[in-house]
């Protein structure tokens, strides 16, 4: 009983330390994006000329002190998110989720995003019933973001992205159709490995750091579930994600 | 001149904030604390609120909740320009009744008048 009670007592302190260090890192991370944004305001000023006009020279150095900064910036949400995935002790809450609902919340954190780059983001809804997955809801919310922010951030403007679900078995599979730049053969096995980044997603947009995927299947593979990529023959890739059904009555 | 109040506590931030939509021909209105900001959403013809969510004293969601309370109030579309991004202050901000979440870092200025445009619209 003795050993119980202090087994006990250690799972409340480690759960209290692990919620400070999440604290920590979430103010940490408002802080620095707080200072990085001013600098990216006031370089894209410099860019955009506003404040006078820049010599060729002085043009360039701002350009690479603006994309310096945006890596900064991302690696700052990076680590974010894998801060929260990757952290073998933190216990996931599963539960039910009704996946259909929590992908049109999501839908709303990429309205700006979207606008931005002027590509569509279109929901084939499934018909009919499906039933709950079994998984964690924030980190779930995880996949469905870093999937959809890929395949918006490798469109071209005005691009489509497709986002689809369906019961496959005892599984609901979730998929990401986009017509980006696709996956080169040669970058197909290292996709999903720690800090990768594919020459043609670096030419696209050289800000990433990496994580995205590795996160997302991390994630993934908690949840008991597979994730996988298919190339379209016009161009473009599909994400699809397995995630088991809730047998939770 | 469309006027826009700005809640906003971090005076770097609320100068080039509003320096740029001053120079977009918006006529600008500040507050740099919650309590500020729940005594200046009641200025008249305020066409769009701009909302920080840590602000000293009341934070932004306070003030979400006040706006959706109030009749007079509640019509007034506010995009939530925050450097937070967790998912939990994302969903509270739509439940109440945020027309736009937007992490600051993620967006230039001239993105962010695009998008009040939209809103504007």
């Amino acid at each position: 009983m003795e050993e119980i009670e202090k087994l006990r007592k250690e799972n409340v302190q480690l759960k209290t330390i692990n919620e400070n260090k999440s604290d920590v890192i979430s103010i940490t991370a408002h802080q620095l994006r707080t200072s990085l944004s001013a600098l990216k305001w006031i370089l894209k000023m410099f860019i955009d000329e506003d404040v006078g006009k820049l010599t060729n020279e002085q043009s360039e150095l701002i350009n690479k002190a603006y994309s310096s900064n945006e890596r900064m910036l991302s690696l700052v949400n990076d680590l974010l998110t894998l801060s929260h995935t990757e952290d073998a002790s933190i216990t996931y809450a599963f539960e039910k989720i009704d996946f259909l609902k929590l992908i049109e919340q999501s839908l709303f954190d990429f309205s700006g995003e979207t606008s931005k780059k002027g590509v569509e983001l279109i929901f084939l809804r499934p018909e009919g019933f499906l039933p709950p997955i079994l998984g964690d809801k924030e980190m779930v919310r995880v996949i469905v973001q870093n999937l959809i922010e890929n395949s918006i951030k490798y469109s071209n403007n005005g691009g489509k992205v497709f986002i689809s679900l369906k019961q496959v078995d005892e599984k609901i599979q979730f998929s990401v159709r986009d017509t980006g730049i696709g996956i080169n053969k040669e970058d197909k096995d290292k996709i999903f490995t720690k800090f990768f980044r594919a020459s043609n997603a670096i030419q696209k947009d050289n800000i990433g750091s990496g994580l995205g995927l590795f996160t997302t299947k991390n994630i993934v593979e908690r949840h008991g579930g597979k994730i996988w990529f298919e190339n379209a023959e016009d161009g473009g890739a599909t994400f699809f994600v397995l995630l088991p059904i809730s047998s939770i009555i | 001149m469309k006027k826009i109040l700005i809640i906003e506590d971090d005076s770097f931030l609320l100068e080039l904030e509003a320096g740029k939509l001053k120079n977009e021909g918006y006529e600008i209105i500040t507050a740099s604390s919650g309590e500020e900001g729940l005594l200046k959403i009641n200025e008249p013809n305020i066409e769009i609120i701009l909302l920080d969510l840590i602000l000293p004293n009341f934070d932004g969601f306070e003030i979400l909740k006040k706006l959706k309370e109030t009749d007079e109030l509640k019509h007034i579309p506010v995009i939530v320009f925050s450097n937070l991004s967790e998912e939990k202050d994302i969903l509270k901000s739509k439940e109440l009744g945020a027309s736009n979440f937007m992490v600051k870092s993620n967006f230039t200025l001239d993105e962010l008048v695009k998008q009040i445009k939209k809103v504007l619209e």
